[in-house]
């Protein structure tokens, strides 16, 4: 199986990653997901590749620990993160999170959290590449 | 010997990767960023976090060991 966090360049399967998730434990009765995927448009522009850039062992450490953090603080029965760094056209799959817990409250609140910590505690970074030449991209709220 | 490493934005305002800097007895963070910002202002000026040894580190005061790695990163904006 699969770990439950990890920085991979190739593509990733939300069924394998929901079924590993079911199968860590059948108490699970609510399970939340967040998929980040690639826009053709920002900020005015036409984007035509999304390229990303990572500090990989630490991203990786942040990742291992946000997750650690958010089963503790919503009592989550398993969690799982997926982070793609590589280079991305529009509609390519970013970045997966799955929260399971005994009830859906608990899951969903967890996976929003987890999705707006990776943002601010991962140190993983994104440039937009259009028509017009390449930007890196400042934080989204 | 102090291994710096930069990534995303900051690499092309540094125009490198990685760099070496000697290591000092009582040398901190803040003296290593001291120390690079006045060589590469340009990509000081969107350095918001600090590492050493793979851990944020938010007071710069911290003494630094030889042979560490340290980053200076601008801020993040993976997901």
């Amino acid at each position: 199986m699969k770990e439950a966090v990890r920085i991979q360049s190739d593509d990733f399967s939300q069924d394998e990653e929901i079924a590993a998730l079911k199968a860590s434990s059948r108490r699970i009765g609510g399970i939340a997901t967040f998929v980040g995927c690639a826009r053709d448009f920002s900020e005015g522009r036409d984007v035509s590749q999304i390229s990303f850039d990572a500090y990989g062992s630490m991203a990786l450490s942040e990742m291992n620990q946000l997750r650690l953090d958010a089963i503790q603080k919503y009592e989550l029965l398993d969690a799982r993160i997926v982070h793609r760094i590589c280079t991305v056209t529009a509609g390519d799959n970013i970045v997966f999170i799955a929260a399971g817990a005994e009830h859906r409250v608990a899951a969903l609140d967890a996976c929003r959290w987890m999705i707006d910590e990776l943002k601010l505690r991962v140190p993983i970074w994104k440039k937009e590449i259009t028509p017009d030449g390449e930007a890196w991209v400042s934080p989204h709220p | 010997m102090i291994d710096v490493l930069f990534f995303g934005p900051v690499v092309e305002r540094v125009g490198s990767a990685a760099l070496k800097v000697a290591y000092q007895p009582g040398m901190s963070l803040q003296n290593l960023r001291d120390q690079l910002s006045a060589q590469y202002p340009h990509a000081f000026d969107i350095v918001c976090f600090s590492a050493v040894d793979g851990h944020h580190v938010r007071d710069l005061s911290q003494p630094l060991a030889d042979n560490s790695e340290v980053t200076f990163m601008a801020k993040f904006s993976g997901g």
